[in-house]
């Protein structure tokens, strides 16, 4: 885009540029009040909190330091850790156990972003998105945070969320969540329920009756093969299907392998 | 580090903004009394980032445009922006200079983070300690050309100060991003350009010194035009 141009809509930031980015709605508030207590009951039952920003580095960082080193004394320290490398789905895979926390703060367009989520369920692992610019497609993600306008309309600001990224309006959202699962952290009697899956968050496209995703452990021997579950390791029945390679997603229902899932794209 | 606990100690406390909340929520069946205090809680926060946005952005616009000037001249002299903070405050650094080296429009310039590298910070800090871990880097990169952004929430860094004397000692600009009053940094006769976001509570100072920076990146740009059209 043109430097003038674009310079002149953006040139201001913040609360400042007229687009209400800083300001949360009443909708974005319940949604990180929700995402905050969900958080903190994962985080009560020993979680530990993976933190994934692949285009956005600085941010998995400063949302990590939040959880392991509590700028306010006195305020429990959480397992959390930004996961950096240039495989970092693998890095993942290998890492996580059943009941982790996966918050990944990205754009909508990012391909590591969406395929770590769309296997989480797989591993047990609950996610959390935060994000600006283009809304993701529908993901099973189970909770989303994302930068809006005060009209409503998502922080579409050409750049795949550059500015939000950059001006505060991201970190604001961490940072509230992060204050909000701490006051969560005060209250022990209300983190103990519900400690099974959160359907409150409607966003998920796939779990639908009692079919669940599974991640395939290694290629098929006669029509049967290892896929990773939240259960753990379970034996199914993959001829419905065809072949399937490791690292493949499948919806897995009563022992067979029902559906095929789309790991990154799509 | 330090500076997160040495601030929060004092200004802070354990009870930060809740007071609404009472201590009273305990049963399960009053999670939902919870989470709309949260939601209240929530849009709250924002209003206050958004306010402290727009009063800070006033307050700082003159001296913005100054320093954007000033790094302008520098960039176009040939310096590269070295970055560097601590915990939170690196992160946002390092955030700074990617968006100097790969920014969103208008020209790529050379910007990094002196925090991102364990094998140099763990080097530095291991052998010489922790509060020249800057220092010392500014020493072996930084020339008169180059331009040094440090920024810290209470303005009182050790590490940042000592960046901040080696970086004017070998004539490179110094720029400070603090919050609170400012604290060292806006007295130090090291600091050239001391940009200050006048509140107390970390966050809302880590999300306003987010506003300032792109602010200073976008006058760094006009500015940067201004010249070249000039």
């Amino acid at each position: 885009m043109s430097g003038s141009a674009a310079t002149g809509t953006r040139s201001v930031v913040g609360a400042d540029r007229g687009d209400g980015a800083f300001d949360l709605g009443r909708d974005e508030g319940a949604q990180l009040a929700r995402a905050a207590l969900a958080l903190a009951r994962r985080l009560a039952a020993g979680a530990s909190l993976w933190c994934l920003a692949p285009e956005w580095p600085e941010h998995g960082r400063h949302l990590a330091v939040e959880f392991v080193h509590p700028v306010v004394v006195g305020k429990r320290a959480f397992p959390a850790i930004s996961v950096t490398g240039s495989d970092a789905v693998g890095e993942l895979r290998a890492a996580v156990r059943p009941g982790d926390a996966l918050a990944v703060i990205a754009p909508a367009e990012s391909g590591i972003a969406l395929d770590a989520v769309r296997r989480a369920p797989a591993w047990g692992v609950d996610s959390w998105w935060i994000g600006a610019g283009v809304r993701p497609p529908r993901v099973a993600v189970d909770h989303l945070v994302w930068v809006h306008r005060a009209d409503g309309t998502d922080d579409d600001d050409g750049g795949g969320g550059a500015g939000a990224r950059h001006d505060g309006s991201l970190v604001l959202r961490y940072h509230v969540l992060w204050e909000l699962t701490h006051v969560c952290c005060e209250h022990p009697g209300l983190l103990t329920e519900s400690a099974s899956c959160d359907d409150e968050a409607g966003t998920c496209i796939t779990c639908g009756d009692d079919g669940h995703v599974g991640e395939v452990r290694a290629a098929a021997v006669d029509g049967l093969a290892a896929v990773r579950t939240a259960r753990g390791t379970e034996t199914v029945d993959t001829t419905l299907v065809g072949d399937v390679a490791p690292g493949d997603l499948v919806l897995v229902h009563a022992g067979t392998a029902i559906e095929r899932i789309a790991a990154s794209r799509g | 580090m330090a500076e997160r606990f040495d601030r929060s100690a004092d200004s802070e406390g354990t009870d930060f903004l809740y007071p609404f909340l009472g201590e009273d929520v305990e049963d399960a069946g009053d999670a939902d009394a919870l989470l709309d205090d949260l939601a209240a809680s929530a849009v709250s926060k924002g209003a206050a980032s958004a306010e402290l946005c727009s009063r800070t952005l006033t307050a700082n616009a003159a001296e913005v445009r100054a320093t954007a000037r000033a790094m302008s001249d520098r960039f176009g002299a040939g310096g590269r922006l070295l970055t560097f903070g601590n915990g939170g405050s690196s992160t946002d650094a390092a955030g700074l200079a990617a968006l100097f080296r790969d920014p969103p429009w208008g020209q790529a310039r050379p910007a990094r983070c002196l925090a991102e590298d364990q094998a140099v910070l763990t080097a530095l800090g291991n052998d010489i300690g922790f509060d020249l871990v800057f220092a010392r880097q500014i020493i072996a990169h930084g020339g008169p050309p180059d331009i040094a952004l440090g920024t810290s929430t209470s303005g009182d860094s050790r590490n940042l100060l000592a960046a901040f004397e080696a970086a004017a000692a070998r004539g490179l600009l110094t720029v400070g991003l603090a919050g609170y009053d400012g604290g060292a940094m806006a007295r130090s006769p090291h600091v050239e350009h001391c940009l200050v976001v006048a509140a107390d509570s970390i966050h809302r100072i880590q999300e306003v010194q987010a506003a300032l920076g792109f602010a200073l990146w976008a006058a760094v740009d006009d500015a940067s035009r201004e010249v070249a059209s000039g």
